[in-house]
């Protein structure tokens, strides 16, 4: 689009982008650029310009307003040279500062480095260690579960003799009761047989009535002893275990307990889930064996020598192996730890290094607060209670070009109602460490001011300071 | 004492269960459930007396039950004739035990007075008639009213229902007199004591209700009794509750729903193609209203049948209030802006706001400290926003002790406004009145010593709970005391103040956190001037007899102190919570503790449109929601409809994320800012249609039947609105959707509506669908209408006072438009002496015209003409030439052939002046 040079700054929007009107308020997106002789020249919105305010320091924006802006660039700049100095100097000081605490991290990183790769020997070697003692029980399993073999089969011979016997010695029990009844001994009982005999008078009334008859004996004349055995006798033990004329048959005994035995080891089962669960979570340790089924070979059993020999250096093998294993672990933690620290950002050239874990507190009227860097934030009641967490470190959270000029601490406490408290740390450059003050401008999120050599970035801070601005 | 006992009886018979209505009330439980098949009310006609405006008559209840007539109670009749169609009545007891409360601040002064004349006396009714020939038409037994309007239309019918009762006062019979024992006995439960969860009331006038009845023949629907957050057409109560009416601080208030919220308006219209009339109901007790449409398809026919003959166009109402006098003004229309004009006639208009107020605000709970507020300020000029006032919540003060400063945060009140004031900006700090009880605390220790603080049941200081903790209320029902409260706002007594220091009366239900319903006991005591003979009973009022008023108490002693300030040249700006009939007197009014649901962004529309309808054109709610946090489409949408709600304020709870503008994404922030320059455009628009209003009453935001009567779509749409007579506003209320149903009014009238955003026009076409992205909410400009525009949007609407104005014309099937505009400082009373603009804009083919309606008036703007566009050109003119004085001057045009818009470029006409445009063709 062309418009008439007359159009240009005649107070008048043409057009869209604001482009002919770099000297009036006409349009909205507009840019007025203030020179500022003496001071720093500065844009303003279009709509500055004009409105009774004096923005621009020269007075320019309101060239043809109600009001008269004075001229204080020359003022303004001097300050601003005094101030751009201060800081400069002040960075000058804290970089010297900031060197050091660069030196100490890339030491104590170079330790950790070199720990590190000790770590990772280490490791390889309790690797070795624990793969042979792997080696070294599977073998020594397989002999024992050899051995074990014969000791298993005799057992089992043993429980099937047990059975049988417990069985021929139920049927003598009715054979012997048979007899008792069988009063005339013609190997059938009759009715009258029946009612002679207490064992059926169920009710205890005295007396064998119909109704018992029927219950033992259905509608039949006379039993003779096979159905005696495989009918009645069953009913006849059952009603002598309630009178307590017999007891309860080894057997019954073995049950319950047994039962209970089940129920727990599934519980213990599941505790054992819940803990590989939140092993697994934490992706610490690979439980590929079953160390709950290796517990259940039976320790009670008496073996010979031989077997009893391969039997304990199966175990101690075991007992080895655990524990090969367990210095992996200790050593793989060890690694994470310190990767995690290397890992860890601390700073362009890591000169928050030495600062990790390191804390300040903050006063004042009500609380205590407690700043622990690259660990976590909290603060404390004056007038008692314990402490509330106000974020765990998150991140460095600074514009992209000023990243660390910034952390954040989330994830406190949950405020009632709210989220959870969440801290920013606003990290300004200073002679000393030091924690200047704790806000809490919305609620549940916490604003700290830092100080630290640290931040005496002189590189990254010095241009904007630098005299070119100061014409 | 005997026809006591047989008007017990006689209310006995006519006991019967009903309706559960919620556990809230005995009387109304009590009054629903008095259905007489005949009024016991009777004119006596022989004490008729007609005098001046008013006739005077004897009413009184008759038994008629037995053959023996038996005079139960008298009661003393005052109508009045008043100016613009309105009658006013006036029923009371004839000789009462004590007085019995009037309301004392919805009336803007007394009423004018019509002319009263009796036209016939005859067969036991009396017809009267005002001047211009209203008639009222009285039957004597049972006592009915109704209403004529000119067209010879009965508009209002009173007491068809037989539903007029007032309860007479009565001493309280001693339980040990052994001879009256059984007129003790009935007595029904709760006349002298009633509980209300662990709260008990006194009651020591025991029951003194009154109800009414009304019925509006040929409507089709009514309107009004704010504050609800029912749709804006009233829906039949027979199953539930009542619509109710009594302040109460509700927390978390549900939606749809009949139930009590923080304002109490007592004003019905009912609207039908042939005519529309409405009744004020002036009492400031609690009050139920019942309402039956036999249009609405929840009423059972046998009961159309029985009332109305099976005649469906017909609305019911009845109002019951627990105390007080009837006392009812009738208004007979008979169009909707009639009926709005002939309510603020009583009960007044807004007076013109400060000009800032009608532009944005920024509130939250809390801004903490002085420098909380300075990087808000600085948030909006970093972030090239428009603002004109920052707000601060009960944490600024020194311990929620009003009319003090936190010495901490906020120690130097002065130099944080000064920083406002510097752009422009202004600050509103809160002021609620309840006082903490805290020793040295001076107020507490004033209102203590000289006794300004309202008592309780025992006469005692009543203490409540609220913010501060324990708390006492001052009564603002005793001038002293009212005066007290005025003038802790003068400067003098509150330093840190200035003129652009304002305030917002919250909590003025009153709100009382440990008190029945989260307000203050019924049988608490006001001040009544001593009377002799008035003891006991009858030597103060209960807060029952005031309840509703009460807030209206607070905000009229608020405003008189901020008033004095500076001996009266500036404009006071109240935010006021609580409402009441008279409330636009003095204050702006938001709907309360809402939440950032869509629901409530829903609701802010019709309830605004309710409260508009009841005088208080200047409604807002929280925008983005008070509860909870609006994301960003919500909040987008929230901005971009509060951009054409009269009052505009960003709310949030002290326990909500942050949220100003800036804390949203990029583009979040670009369609907030847009929203808020959409305000700021419009706002000398705003401005005129406030200034109009104090001249003709009407509603500043209007529901289309209001100026479509005749058009039944529009009675019950409730979701769009428009803006005067000219903007008509759809804002989306739904979560993302593409396009909106829209309703597009007067195509009997081939009205043109013009898209604000694209100058398209629309020919009225009923519904159709709206297209629309996340940038845009459906406005239109009706064609035939001139709306001015400042496009400059600065950083304050103080600092856009010169600045230019764009006019936007959009013309109608004759090539036509009109429109106003109104001009003055901004923030004094001067316009009340002649310094301001008021002028009208018209356009004809030939030209432009810009003269002044007020000729006497002026005010030296510099503002100018730097644009002007016309929409729906359809032939061109070729030149175009501004004359103002003796000037000359030739405009340039340009002409944008897709859409037929004329822009005249740069006329520069001056305000100032009158000017004139004349086209060639």
């Amino acid at each position: 689009m062309t418009i008439p040079f007359s159009y240009v700054n005649d107070d008048y929007c043409d057009c869209f982008d604001g482009s002919d009107e770099p000297g009036t308020s006409a349009c909205l997106n507009g840019v007025f650029h203030c020179t500022n002789a003496g001071h720093r020249p500065h844009n303003i919105p279009s709509s500055r310009v004009n409105d009774g305010v004096c923005d621009c320091c020269d007075g320019t924006d309101e060239y043809a307003s109600t009001v008269t802006c004075s001229n204080t660039c020359e003022e303004l700049g001097k300050e601003a040279r005094a101030e751009a100095q201060r800081i400069a100097d002040l960075y000058k000081a804290g970089s010297h500062l900031r060197l050091e605490l660069i030196e100490k991290g890339n030491s104590i990183r170079n330790e950790m480095a070199e720990q590190l790769s000790q770590f990772e020997k280490d490791k390889a070697e309790a690797e070795k260690i624990k793969e042979e003692k792997e080696l070294l029980k599977n073998n020594l399993e397989a002999k024992e579960n050899d051995a074990l073999k014969v000791y298993r089969e005799a057992e089992q011979l043993e429980k099937q003799k047990k059975a049988e016997q417990e069985k021929q010695n139920s049927i003598k029990e009715a054979l012997e009761q048979f007899d008792i009844i069988d009063l005339d001994k013609d190997g059938l009982l009759t009715i009258d047989e029946i009612k002679a005999a207490n064992v059926f008078d169920r009710n205890k009334d005295g007396q064998v009535d119909e109704d018992e008859i029927t219950y033992f004996f259905g509608e039949r004349e006379s039993v003779d002893k096979n159905t005696f055995l495989e009918n009645t006798w069953s009913l006849v033990k059952l009603v002598m275990m309630e009178q307590g004329t017999v007891k309860p048959v080894s057997e019954a005994e073995d049950i319950e307990p047994a039962e209970e035995g089940e129920i727990e080891d599934s519980m213990g089962d599941q505790d054992n889930e819940d803990l590989e669960q939140e092993e697994d979570d934490q992706g610490d340790l690979d439980h590929a064996d079953h160390e709950p089924e290796d517990v259940a070979v039976q320790p009670s059993a008496v073996y010979d020598e031989e077997t009893q020999k391969l039997v304990d250096a199966a175990t101690e093998a075991r007992r080895e192996h655990t524990e090969a294993e367990h210095t992996v672990r200790e050593i793989e933690a060890n690694i994470r730890k310190i990767q995690q620290n290397l890992e860890k950002d601390y700073g362009l050239q890591h000169e928050y290094a030495t600062l990790d874990n390191q804390c300040w507190e903050y006063e004042d009227k009500e609380y205590i607060y407690k700043l622990c860097l690259f660990q976590k934030v909290t603060q404390k009641s004056k007038s008692g209670g314990g402490e509330v967490g106000l974020g765990n470190w998150g991140e460095w959270g600074g514009p992209s070009h000023n990243k660390y000029s910034v952390m954040k601490y989330t994830n406190g406490v949950a405020c009632w109602n709210g989220p959870s408290r969440i801290t920013t740390v606003n990290i300004g450059c200073g002679l000393e460490t030091k924690l200047l003050s704790v806000t809490e401008p919305y609620r549940c999120e916490y604003k700290m001011e830092f100080i630290t050599p640290a931040a005496c970035d002189d590189a990254s801070n010095a241009p904007q300071y630098s005299s070119h601005d100061e014409l | 004492m005997t026809f006591q006992v047989i008007f017990l009886e006689a209310l006995k018979l006519t006991f019967c269960q009903h309706e559960d209505v919620g556990a809230f009330c005995g009387f109304c439980k009590r009054l629903r459930s008095f259905k007489p098949e005949k009024s016991q009310y009777t004119l006596n006609l022989d004490t008729v007396i007609v005098h001046g405006n008013v006739l005077s008559a004897e009413v009184t209840t008759v038994d008629t039950t037995e053959e023996k007539r038996t005079t139960l109670w008298h009661y003393a009749l005052k109508l009045s004739a008043l100016k613009d169609a309105t009658f006013r009545i006036e029923l009371d007891e004839a000789d009462p035990l004590y007085p019995r409360y009037r309301s004392q601040l919805a009336l803007n002064g007394e009423p004018k007075p019509d002319g009263l004349k009796l036209i016939s006396n005859e067969n036991g009714k009396l017809t009267l008639s005002n001047i211009q020939g209203h008639k009222v038409i009285i039957t004597a037994e049972p006592l009915k009213f109704e209403f004529v309007n000119l067209a010879g239309d009965t508009v209002v019918v009173i007491n068809d229902n037989h539903q007029l009762l007032i309860e007479p006062l009565r001493v309280r019979k001693e339980k040990l007199d052994d001879e009256d024992s059984n007129v003790v006995e009935v007595e029904e439960e709760g006349t002298w004591g009633e509980n209300f969860k662990s709260h008990h009331d006194s009651k020591k006038r025991g029951n003194e209700a009154v109800s009414m009845d009304f019925s509006f023949p040929e409507a089709d629907q009514v309107y009004g009794i704010p504050e609800h957050t029912d749709k804006l057409a009233l829906r039949t109560t027979t199953s539930g509750d009542p619509y109710r009416l009594y302040n109460l601080d509700v927390f978390e208030y549900e939606l749809d729903s009949r139930m009590a919220l923080y304002g109490a308006v007592p004003v019905m219209y009912a609207h039908g193609a042939k005519h529309s009339a409405g009744i004020f109901w002036h009492n400031s007790a609690e009050t139920w209203v019942d309402v039956i449409n036999y249009a609405d398809s929840t009423v059972v026919s046998s009961l159309v049948n029985l009332v109305t003959g099976g005649q469906k166009k017909r609305v019911d109402a009845r109002f019951m209030s627990e105390a007080n006098v009837i006392d009812v003004f009738v208004f007979l229309g008979d169009k909707p802006n009639d009926v709005l004009r002939q309510y603020t006639a009583i009960t007044g208009t807004a007076p013109l706001p400060p000009k800032f107020s009608l532009a944005y605000h920024q509130c939250r709970w809390n801004y903490v400290d002085e420098a909380d507020v300075r990087s808000v300020n600085e948030g909006f000029d970093t972030h090239d926003l428009p603002a004109d006032v920052l707000w601060l919540d009960i944490e600024y003060t020194n311990g929620k002790k009003y009319f003090t400063w936190d010495p901490v945060k906020f120690p130097t009140p002065h130099d944080m406004v000064a920083n406002l004031t510097a752009k422009g900006r202004k600050m509103v700090i809160i002021i609620d009145p309840h006082i903490k009880r805290e020793a040295g605390y001076f107020v507490h220790e004033d209102c203590t010593d000289k006794g300004y603080y309202v008592k309780d049941k025992d006469g005692k200081d009543y203490e409540g709970w609220c913010w501060p903790g324990s708390s006492s209320y001052i009564d603002f029902l005793d001038p002293v005391s009212s005066q007290y409260y005025s003038d802790r706002y003068l400067y003098e007594n509150f330093p840190g103040t200035s003129k652009d220091v304002h305030f917002w009366n919250d909590m003025n239900e009153p709100s009382v956190f440990n008190g029945p319903e989260i307000t203050m006991p019924k049988d608490c005591q006001h001040y009544k001037p001593p009377q002799d003979g008035h003891e006991g009973v009858s030597s103060y009022w209960e807060h029952r007899h005031i309840h509703n008023e009460y807030g209206l108490f607070v905000i009229r002693a608020s405003h008189s102190g901020i008033l004095k300030r500076d001996e009266g040249k500036y404009r006071p700006f109240i935010l006021t919570r609580a409402v009441f009939a008279g409330t636009q007197r003095y204050a702006a009014v938001w709907t309360g503790d809402n939440v950032a649901e869509w629901g409530f962004l829903a609701v802010s529309v019709p309830m605004c449109l309710s409260l508009a309808a009841a005088g208080v054109s200047f409604c807002g709610s929280d925008v983005g929601g008070f509860f909870k946090y609006p994301e960003a489409e919500l909040m987008t949408r929230w901005y971009q409809a509060a951009a054409y709600q009269a009052f505009m304020r960003a709310h949030s709870h002290i326990e909500t994320k942050r949220r100003e503008p800036w804390l949203y994404d990029a583009s979040t922030l670009a369609l907030l800012r847009d929203a808020l320059r959409k305000r700021y455009a419009l706002l000398d628009f705003w401005y005129t249609l406030f200034y109009e209003h104090t001249l003709d009453g009407l509603p500043v935001t209007r529901a289309l039947y209001q100026e479509y009567p005749n058009e039944e779509e529009t009675f019950t749409i409730d979701d769009q609105y428009l803006i005067g007579d000219k903007l008509l506003v759809r804002p989306v209320v739904e979560p993302g959707v593409t396009s909106v149903k829209v309703y597009l009014p007067g195509a009997a009238n081939n009205v043109l509506w013009y898209d604000v955003d694209s100058y398209v026009a629309l020919p009225a076409r009923g519904y159709f669908t709206q297209d629309v992205t996340i940038a845009k909410i459906p406005v239109y400009q009706r064609g035939g209408s001139i709306v001015p525009r400042k496009e400059r949007v600065r950083r304050s609407s103080a600092l856009m006072a010169d600045d230019p104005y764009t006019l936007v014309v959009a013309l109608d099937t004759d090539n036509k438009a009109h429109g106003t505009l109104y001009i003055d400082d901004g923030e004094t009373y001067e316009y009340l002496n002649n310094k301001h603009i008021y002028a009208r804009i018209d356009y004809e083919p030939s030209g432009i015209t810009y003269s002044f309606i007020d000729d006497k008036a002026h005010y030296p703007t510099r503002s100018w003409v730097e644009r002007i566009v016309i929409a729906g050109i359809k032939t061109p003119p070729k030149t175009a030439k501004l004359i103002q004085g003796d000037k000359q001057t030739a405009l340039q045009m340009t002409l944008h052939k897709g859409n037929d818009v004329l822009v005249v470029r740069k006329p520069g006409a001056k305000m100032a002046q009158e000017w004139r445009i004349t086209f060639s063709y």
